[in-house]
């Protein structure tokens, strides 16, 4: 690698601990035709996410993404074993209109959000958790399609995904992003980015700016240098033997792509 | 068009309720109705910047819980008869009142006023909830420190996902001299940061201090001031005039800064 022209970067070695458990957002699935909204069941979230928390994360995400689903395609509200009540509902409706998005169908397991969903007028269908789970995990992808997102990622905020992550935009200090697979900022990275979160030391961390708090690829964890570079190029994160590595991005992808004859 | 503010930062001791107090003043002296609702329950400051503390009667509270109308609770400003304030109570705290008749609040304010502008308690709970519940704009004050800078940011992303996208920016207390020598934040990092739009940089001034120790807000003085004339600037802003940005470079035009300067815009 000809990186040596950049600074060394400290870096440490984490044990795994967290993979990256993605029932605990806000989820948009396409699938098909329309769109799936998953929310985290309160089973599996060890602290129960508040309303507040939930609707928070879920203006975030469709903030974020506002032009990458058609008009009026229809969504799918995959509530698990979460209370709503007919205001919480017609609430999550309203943000889905805002963004031109059509709660049609409910699926839940209790009977009280049943009930709500099908007063408001919404195809509803009461299910077992465990079934939600099934239908949803039936066709075990190695990788969530890819999340899209042009916002700035600001302080307090924390994306997680098991996909890739593109984020159009700054990823800011104090901001987070987790995902299983790739991070690419076109922005200013300044925030903590894990990539590779469910183990793959792979993983690549890309940024057209790169001054993160902390990189993490995989288990291993790197700081960025202390002294500021005068100049910026897009620079690529990387897992080598001994840890974490930024290169250029021009030397990176030249290195990757012409083998060594 | 009704204008519904709040002024906010997520840290403390920034600046809000100053820049509150002045830019009501100074909207008012442009001949705006306009309304400041202290929402800061439980530690109001807003009426002892405005030297209105001691014509307080009734408070927000009483108007909520029925025990007056809105009109008795609001205090007129002896100075400008464009300004009023409703004072918060000071005897209660955050939760004595809900995002809900906060809203309805403000509301019925809109009625009667061109500008509500809310001052925002400091911090991102109850108190914060509620004073941005009804809102429809927001400035975002902060000062040239990392920290004051990072709770901004992360009360940006927790006003966008309320729905409030019309958002600017005013940098307080700054200090030219620093920034030059490298020892602040200069205005342009910290909009790197937030990314949202400025409206106004105010300089640090001795004067703000005097002038809140006076309950007269800084833009009444005669005698001009930086920092006074950046709350009238930003102001004028807020009604849509297009005013140039003040100059804050320090001035010390003896040769070799020139000559400095000619340097550096070379490089």
């Amino acid at each position: 690698m000809t990186d040596s022209a950049l600074p060394e970067i400290e870096n440490a070695v984490v044990p795994p601990s967290n993979t990256v458990n993605v029932n605990l957002q806000v989820r948009l699935k396409g699938e098909g035709e329309k769109l799936l909204l998953i929310l985290p069941t309160e089973t599996e979230t060890a602290t129960a996410t508040s309303w507040s928390d939930l609707w928070q994360q879920l203006k975030q995400r469709l903030n974020g993404g506002d032009r990458f689903w058609q008009p009026s395609t229809t969504v799918h509200l995959i509530a698990t074993d979460r209370l709503l009540d007919a205001q919480q509902l017609q609430a999550i409706a309203d943000a889905l209109s805002e963004v031109q998005l059509q709660l049609t169908r409910v699926f839940t397991s209790r009977r009280q959000t049943a009930v709500a969903a099908a007063t408001a007028g919404y195809s509803v269908e009461q299910t077992s958790v465990t079934k939600i789970n099934q239908t949803l995990n039936a066709t075990p992808v190695p990788l969530a399609e890819p999340l899209y997102l042009q916002m700035t990622v600001r302080s307090g905020m924390e994306i997680r995904h098991a996909g890739s992550v593109i984020v159009l935009g700054d990823l800011n200090p104090g901001g987070t992003v987790v995902a299983n697979g790739d991070i690419l900022v076109w922005g200013r990275l300044r925030g903590v980015a894990h990539a590779g979160a469910a183990g793959n030391s792979k993983c690549l961390i890309m940024a057209l700016q790169m001054e993160p708090t902390q990189l993490r690829i995989a288990e291993f964890v790197a700081r960025a240098p202390t002294n500021v570079p005068s100049q910026f190029y897009p620079e690529v994160a990387y897992v080598m033997s001994e840890g974490i590595r930024i290169a250029k991005a021009a030397d990176f992808s030249k290195s990757q792509f012409s083998l060594p004859s | 068009m009704k204008r519904i503010i709040v002024t906010t930062s997520g840290k403390g001791g920034v600046g809000k309720t100053t820049v509150t107090a002045n830019l009501g003043m100074a909207l008012a002296r442009l001949g705006r109705k306009i309304v400041l609702v202290d929402a800061d329950f439980g530690l109001r400051n807003l009426d002892l910047l405005l030297g209105l503390e001691n014509r307080i009667v009734y408070t927000a509270m009483e108007v909520v819980s029925g025990e007056c109308r809105l009109e008795q609770a609001l205090v007129r400003d002896k100075r400008e008869s464009g300004l009023v304030l409703l004072p918060a109570a000071q005897n209660r705290n955050k939760e004595a009142i809900t995002a809900e008749q906060m809203k309805q609040l403000v509301d019925s304010l809109t009625q009667m006023y061109d500008y509500v502008v809310i001052d925002c308690p400091a911090g991102i709970e109850m108190g914060f909830k509620n004073a941005i519940a009804g809102a429809k704009e927001a400035l975002i004050v902060t000062t040239p420190e990392i920290a004051a800078v990072r709770d901004a940011d992360r009360v940006i992303g927790l006003l966008e996902a309320q729905g409030i996208k019309n958002i600017h920016l005013i940098v307080n207390r700054l200090r030219p001299a620093m920034v030059q020598v490298n020892d602040m934040m200069s205005v342009q990092d910290v909009q790197e940061i937030l990314s949202i739009p400025l409206i106004g940089v105010v300089p640090e001034d001795e004067r703000v201090i005097v002038s809140t120790n006076r309950g007269e807000p800084l833009v009444l003085s005669e005698t001009a001031s930086l920092a006074g004339t950046a709350f009238d600037h930003i102001a004028r802003r807020l009604e849509g005039e297009k005013v140039e940005f003040l100059d804050l470079e320090p001035t010390q035009d003896n040769f070799f800064a020139r000559l400095r300067k000619l340097l550096f815009s070379i490089i």
